[in-house]
């Protein structure tokens, strides 16, 4: 039914999201595309709901060949797409939000009456239940999905892509989401279902297709596929870079961290007794599966957010509870995740944003008074030291590359010299060179006797570089290995995945 | 092999840096040509205003553009004017500077002068310190007014709109309820304050030059005072780098472990000490006394001046000036010529809308970027202006 041959896409920035990627669906089925975050599903599927334009290849819809260039037109071909940010209008009725855009008027008003039964005709017939007449702000978030299905419906799609649909849902939800996806293909919809949930997957798809790294891996009837096997072809790519590591000279435990438990504002429990010790000297890496509670240990961990119980201890000191400035300065460093939102100010100069750890302190105040001198000194011994290419630190962060980004952090938490480094998605985004740059800083300072915590959910990067590697799922712990040379990739991504799980006496032994 | 590239590498960055030092100074000179040139356009526009509901609209318009000068008195008025002006535009710009959307002023400004003028009426005190202790008096309370909003900001997230707002109506009617009931002497059928003693009397300027001047006063010393003071502590404090880096990204800050909240709570507070002198600038200096209505809006005048200055304290006075001589030939202007209020108001907003409106600056700057070499510069240097953008939409 359609056909998506040789697609690739190059953002402006040089990141090749796709590379020549061919995707068939047949009418009627439930697809399943898999991969790991990043791998370039998201980017195929924009391409596809002309979102995003493909740098090159062909898309064929019903054999005749197609240019989709704007959501507008992949809508009159009969595709539709719900993302994973719902995009409602809070304050309308479920019945407006289903309508709009192309609403049933009566004189120059909305007819009301007209959009509710239109919007309780559809529901009916593809058995996804709302109340047409209440308030999108008020109901919970599966029925909200329904609607964003609905709208799509409405508009008249025959090819419905949903992505990642279940990672907002609960258990309860998704059952009644996949019964939803079954009586769509009966009445002789197709659906494309992105995700990585290999469970999921293996429950509600006809074929898979899994993607790695921008390309597409394969396609599977899902009959003959297993989720081991699919998790092979997720996580089995080349081996990644080995590094020349000097052997592990590991001190004293000094982050111990126990039982620790985390609900977020939305009243989730995201982390579940998380325990274990990280030495100096040595790289701990916390591999996982995006959302799955590594976010929040690491906010948690450098005082961003407050654990709901568990303690921390830094050396011999509780850090449990402390602001992220008592955290810094009981030695903790942080390469945050989100660079763009927590780790740099876009529009303070490079120089201003190297000492937001340290401003308060000489040589960079005194008495409360700044030396501009200082931290024009600093920003030039960092610049040069960290090879930031940056021509003058008092250009903003924000001119700089993704790259030149990170290093100005790393520049930033290296020089604090940490009694604990926390690394989290440490090259995400960031190109071949900055990536070395950054692996080898890592290494660096864990020879130097720096106690690492690398998080990261590619799952290549914390195998070559962790000399421990502990597996989060779930907001747990649910391995730790002492030694993370010999263990092979797909091993881990069944821990990862939740397939397999330590017991608490192997897990215990190795905090 | 190691040293020649290190060379070749920093004598690139030398080069690359004068490249930019270049690139600055050029974009200065487009920037100030650029509003200069929107001035007179604006000054343009307004003159067709002029022309379309005047009877005279040369006299009109010259009395506009030269009232404030063509007098010794009304060059009095203008300093007067400008000198409260300046203060609580210098006020306004420490709050925004983080990225508050501060409207406290006008309700500081009037604790202000109610303090200084209590002060003054009730305590005896000889010169000097007459006016010192007022003053003094008066910002402390300024500052703890305003550290209400600040706190329910950072607290509880309250917006600072409206909370500022309503501060500022609960205090004007408390002022006017204190004025009325209690400072007004009995047998004074206007509703107004004794007299302050001299000794609580800024000096006038008249006396000082012996000339002409109106009610403009020695108060000038203050915002000289203040607009150094609230550079230093903007530019060159540690409080300043904070207010700034949570102006820049809050999330950022938080994470480079400073306390948002304190630094939030203050910096409404700072302001409102600052706008605490202007109150006192008013009833100490201009009139006296506390009258009714003491403050004509002032508070939310000073908002345009921070604006124009784009939050920089040392452009502050300028602006200031600027718009003062604005109000002040307008008045003229209403006076001389056959031009009503409402005209002249209309002209004063025409100009200063044209003027806010940066879009101006920043379309010019949009096309010279995507015609240069460097597009990938742009992209980030346009992400930069997106992402604070953003912020402050939601802050509003």
């Amino acid at each position: 039914m359609i056909e998506m041959r040789d697609i690739t896409k190059v953002y402006p920035n040089g990141v090749r999201a796709n590379r020549e990627v061919s995707f068939e669906i047949k009418a009627g089925e439930i697809h399943a595309l898999v991969g790991e975050n990043g791998a370039g599903k998201s980017t195929l599927m924009k391409i596809l709901y002309g979102v995003e334009r493909p740098s090159a290849g062909q898309i064929y819809l019903k054999g005749k060949p197609v240019r989709i260039n704007t959501e507008h037109e992949a809508i009159a071909l009969g595709i539709g797409m719900v993302f994973q940010s719902f995009m409602l209008v809070p304050s309308f009725t479920i019945a407006q939000n289903v309508v709009l855009g192309n609403e049933p008027v009566h004189g120059a008003l909305l007819d009301n009456r007209a959009a509710i039964n239109a919007t309780s005709e559809l529901a009916k017939q593809y058995g996804l239940v709302v109340d047409p007449s209440a308030i999108v702000d008020s109901v919970p978030v599966g029925m909200r999905q329904r609607v964003e299905i609905l709208k799509a419906l409405y508009r008249g799609a025959d090819v419905l892509i949903l992505d990642e649909p279940t990672a907002v849902l609960t258990p309860q939800e998704t059952r009644e989401l996949f019964a939803a996806i079954r009586q769509l293909v009966k009445t002789g919809k197709t659906v494309i279902f992105i995700s990585h949930k290999l469970r999921e997957v293996m429950e509600i798809s006809n074929r898979v297709s899994v993607m790695r790294d921008g390309q597409m891996v394969g396609t599977v009837d899902t009959k003959d596929a297993t989720e081991t096997s699919l998790a092979r072809m997720m996580v089995g790519r080349e081996v990644f870079q080995q590094y020349d590591k000097p052997p592990v000279n590991r001190g004293a435990a000094v982050l111990q961290a126990r039982d620790l438990e985390y609900v977020n504002e939305a009243g989730r429990q995201v982390l579940r007794g998380v325990s274990f010790n990280a030495y100096a000297g040595e790289i701990l890496g916390i591999a996982g599966v995006e959302g799955n509670g590594q976010t929040e240990l690491v906010e948690v961990l450098t005082g961003l957010r407050v654990a709901v119980g568990g303690t921390i201890k830094l050396g011999d000191s509780d850090i449990t509870s402390r602001s992220a400035r008592e955290v810094r300065q009981a030695g903790v460093a942080h390469i945050p995740e989100d660079r763009l939102n927590n780790g740099v100010a876009l529009t303070a100069s490079i120089e201003e944003n190297l000492i937001v750890d340290r401003y308060s302190k000489p040589p960079f105040s005194r008495a409360g008074f700044t030396s501009l001198a200082a931290m024009v000194k600093n920003g030039e011994t960092m610049i040069e030291q960290y090879a930031i290419r940056a021509p003058d630190g008092a250009l903003p962060v924000g001119s700089l590359s993704g790259g030149n980004m990170q290093k100005v952090v790393v520049a930033r938490e290296l020089s604090a010299n940490p009694q604990l480094l926390i690394a989290a998605q440490p090259t995400r985004g960031v190109d071949i060179g900055a990536t070395e740059f950054m692996h080898q800083q890592l290494i660096q300072q864990r020879t130097n006797g720096v106690a690492v915590l690398l998080i990261s959910a590619d799952l290549a990067e914390v195998m070559a570089l962790s000399d421990r590697l502990a597996v989060m799922h779930n907001g747990q712990i649910v391995a730790i290995f002492p030694d993370a040379r010999g263990l092979s990739e797909e091993e881990v991504g069944l821990y990862m995945l939740g397939v397999q799980l330590q017991t608490q006496a192997e897990i215990e032994k190795n905090w | 092999m190691v040293d020649t590239s290190a060379i070749t590498l920093s004598e690139n960055r030398a080069v690359e840096r004068a490249r930019i030092r270049k690139e600055r100074v050029r974009s200065s000179l487009i920037d100030l040509i650029v509003t200069l040139g929107t001035i007179m356009i604006a000054l343009l526009i307004g003159f067709i205003v002029t022309l379309a509901v005047g009877k005279e609209p040369i006299k009109a318009y010259t009395a506009l553009l030269t009232g404030p000068l063509s007098q010794v008195n009304r060059l009095g008025n203008w300093i007067q004017d400008a000198t409260t002006l300046i203060l609580i535009g210098l006020s306004v710009s420490i709050a925004f500077q983080a990225r508050q959307f501060n409207l406290g002023a006008e309700g500081s400004l009037l604790v202000g002068a109610l303090t200084a003028a209590v002060v003054a009426l009730y305590v005896p005190l000889p010169p000097v310190l007459g006016i010192v202790v007022p003053l003094l008096a008066a910002m402390t309370a300024g500052f703890l007014v305003a550290l209400i909003p600040g706190w329910m900001k950072a607290y509880l997230n309250a917006n600072e709109v409206v909370s500022t707002l309503m501060i500022n109506a609960i205090i004007a009617n408390l002022y006017q309820y204190l004025l009325i009931n209690f400072l007004t002497p009995e047998g004074d059928n206007v509703r107004r304050s004794a007299l302050l003693p001299a000794t609580s009397a800024f000096p006038l300027l008249a006396d000082i030059f012996n000339a002409n001047l109106g009610r403009a006063n020695l108060a000038i010393v203050l915002v000289l005072i203040a607009v150094i003071a609230v550079w230093v502590l903007m530019r060159r404090t540690s409080f300043g780098y904070e207010v700034r880096m949570i102006g820049a990204n809050e999330k950022f800050a938080r994470y480079g472990g400073i306390s948002a909240r304190r630094v939030i709570m203050l910096s409404f507070a700072i302001g409102g000490a600052v706008a605490a002198i202007g109150g006192v600038h008013l009833a100490l200096g201009v009139h006296n006394r506390l009258i009714l209505g003491i403050s004509a809006g002032l508070g939310f005048e000073g908002i345009v001046v921070a604006m124009l200055a784009r939050n920089n304290p040392l452009l502050v006075p300028i602006t200031g000036l600027f718009y003062s001589y604005l109000r002040i030939g307008g008045d003229i202007m209403e006076r001389t010529a056959s031009v009503g209020a409402e005209i002249v108001q209309v002209i004063q907003a025409v100009i200063i809308l044209l003027i806010t409106a940066q879009f101006v600056i920043e379309f010019v700057r949009a096309r010279r970027n995507t015609s240069g070499t460097s597009s990938s510069r742009t992209a980030a240097a346009s992400d930069a202006t997106a992402v604070p953008s953003e912020q402050s939409r939601r802050n509003i």
